[in-house]
């Protein structure tokens, strides 16, 4: 399959291991990757706050990009999904799509709303299918107790963005299980992270960062597993300040969806850039090697 | 109607402070038909198996919002949800209080922070006191005037929302989803007076703590769509104020970020949320992660057709908010 790719600006900086794994899993799975060097920031929840409209009309200039080529759209970060979809909602008013139009018609641009928005956890699970991710595996990861986290964009709110249960969900879950990992259900997994005000007051973000690791943990989980970059960088990166925060050592090592998969697939540690965490997955890496 | 019936179990949390040392979860196994609702089951359990459970209830039809409580982790009111799919999914049904409120006894909670929370956004009418409103008169709005608010008088103060919330659950200074909605509700009033003021004092008290994460919108059971009205709110404020708070300038801050190249230039977005000073108590951790991803430090390439978003900001960036549209 042909999808447009949206790496989205997290995967193009700071969280460079992400683009690496997607490309990986990309390649072991026949999805061929698009790219458009003209794809412009999704927003990311904060700029539709500045200014919705304008929010909507950069979206609908990115879907209109991947409609002329006649593609559909892939995502690999739950914000950028959420914002990218919202727009096709948002687009559908009639108003909003007139004073978008005004902007985008002597631009040449046109949209027309047929481009799907997908996440790679969505294509992965419904399109490639876990069976024919099953034939694949190579490396199952007997035994590795992950805790997936979903983060609230992907399918929040649920009228609009829901493919799958918002409350329940089990795509990753499901998807854990093919990989010959055991999934966690906790109920942080459905939580936020804290990064969306690590700007306004990082001690209640890191403090729900660590809610929901403690919960991963208190549920038994080795490591936990996110679509979302942004909840990586708070996982992960600040994972130091959420243990502050609780006030004990968390040490839960954090992958990205398509590191996970790699992981099972036979992808090396470096190639999925594992080294590029700041919690340490060395252990998880030996554990699934060692239980292969 | 399916009149069979299944054989129910309910695992219900019980503890009266000051007398239990520890809460515990007590076991029933009733035979109910699956539409049967959570409250109707607590009540027949109260009835015939154990007199001193104790629960907040009054309408039984969702219109007083006295038996919201966590049903299997979810926050509802246990008059509408049926015993059905629940058990469906995780074979019992667990019972436990609303989150993020003090327990007075198993599933009553004590609610004067919600109350409190709610009366600080000052909910009601503030008329302007040069033209009170004669005596006898009406105040009319429009038909499209009233459909800007048309969600949030639904809201029952049920407090789902309360409980769902993460950032109430890590931060007294949050006044919590349904505070939030109702400010919305009267900022849009066109009756109202106090826009301005009521708009520039949120700023300050919690508004820009909401994480967007929508947890609310999902255990409102009246559909008021709690976060839309806080985003919209923040969208209001900023264009009543500019951006004065770290919050709003994160928002104004990146929107003008991506103005420059078209993607999020990391590091210095983070200088224009909080400024240089703001950034100093960062710099050690900025360091630790940069060991591992050199990129934090480097600007993002421009991509291309960035003339095309300038351009659209050219028209766009107006100072209009969606309120605006015609």
């Amino acid at each position: 399959m042909k999808l447009a790719y949206y790496p989205g600006c997290v995967a193009q900086e700071s969280g460079k291991e992400l683009d690496m794994a997607t490309r990986w899993v990309a390649r072991a799975l026949d999805i061929e990757l698009v790219s458009f060097p003209s794809f412009s920031c999704c927003g990311s929840g904060f700029m539709d706050e500045a200014n919705e409209v304008l929010n909507v009309a950069l979206n609908a200039r990115n879907l209109a990009i991947a409609e002329k080529a006649g593609l559909d759209l892939l995502t690999i970060c739950s914000t950028c999904q959420g914002m990218l979809t919202l727009a096709n909602v948002r687009l559908a008013d009639p108003k909003v799509k007139s004073r978008v139009d005004g902007a985008l018609r002597p631009l040449g641009i046109e949209y027309r709303g047929t481009t799907k928005v997908k996440h790679l956890l969505q294509v992965l699970t419904e399109d490639i299918g876990l069976e024919a991710i099953r034939a694949k595996v190579t490396r199952p990861l007997r035994g590795l107790k992950v805790g997936a986290f979903y983060g609230c964009h992907l399918l929040r709110p649920a009228d609009e963005l829901a493919w799958e249960s918002a409350e329940e969900p089990h795509a990753f879950e499901d998807l854990l299980s093919v990989l010959g990992a055991t999934p966690v259900y906790y109920r942080g997994r459905v939580m936020c992270c804290g990064f969306p005000i690590q700007f306004v007051k990082p001690a209640t973000a890191d403090k729900i960062a660590g809610h929901q690791i403690d919960d991963a943990k208190a549920h038994g989980a080795e490591a936990m597993a996110t679509p979302c970059p942004l909840c990586h960088l708070s996982l992960d990166a600040y994972q130091n300040h959420a243990a502050k925060a609780v006030g004990h050592d968390l040490n839960m090592p954090v992958l990205h969806l398509p590191q996970v998969v790699g992981l099972a697939l036979g992808a090396s540690p470096d190639q999925l850039g594992l080294h590029r965490h700041l919690v340490s997955t060395a252990g998880i890496v030996a554990i699934a090697g060692a239980r292969a | 109607m399916d009149e069979t019936t299944v054989k129910a179990t309910f695992d219900v949390y019980r503890f009266e402070p000051g007398k239990d040392a520890a809460p515990r979860y007590d076991r029933y196994v009733l035979d109910l038909t699956p539409h049967t609702p959570v409250l109707t089951a607590l009540l027949k359990i109260r009835a015939e198996l154990d007199p001193s459970l104790t629960l907040r209830y009054s309408c039984r039809s969702a219109i007083c919002g006295s038996c919201a409580m966590q049903i299997n982790s979810k926050s509802r009111l246990a008059c509408e949800s049926p015993i059905g799919p629940e058990l469906a999914r995780d074979g019992r049904i667990v019972v436990e209080p609303m989150r993020n409120q003090p327990v007075l006894r198993d599933l009553v909670v004590e609610q004067g922070t919600f109350w409190q929370n709610y009366r600080t956004i000052e909910p009601h009418l503030i008329l302007d006191p040069r033209h009170p409103m004669p005596e006898g008169r009406e105040n009319p709005m429009t038909p499209a005037q009233v459909d800007r608010f048309k969600e949030t008088p639904r809201c029952i103060a049920c407090a789902a929302c309360y409980s769902a919330c993460p950032a109430v659950e890590a931060d007294p200074a949050f006044p919590g989803p349904m505070a939030l909605a109702k400010l919305y509700r009267f900022v849009v009033d066109p009756r109202d007076h106090a826009t301005q003021d009521r708009l520039v004092r949120i700023q300050t008290e919690g508004l820009w703590l909401c994480l967007r994460c929508h947890l609310c919108t999902e255990a409102c059971p009246k559909e008021v769509r709690p976060s839309e009205r806080i985003r919209d709110l923040k969208e209001l404020a900023i264009a009543a104020q500019g951006a004065t708070e770290h919050g709003s300038r994160h928002a104004t801050g990146f929107k003008e970020n991506i103005r420059e190249r078209g993607l999020i230039n990391e590091m210095k977005l983070a200088r224009q949320s909080v400024g240089l000073l703001g950034l100093l108590p960062q710099v050690p951790q900025g360091i630790r992660i940069w060991r591992k991803k050199p990129e934090l430090f480097r600007a993002p390439h421009r991509i291309e057709g960035h003339d095309e978003v300038e351009k659209i900001y050219e028209a766009l960036d107006d100072g209009k908010t969606k309120e605006d549209l015609p």
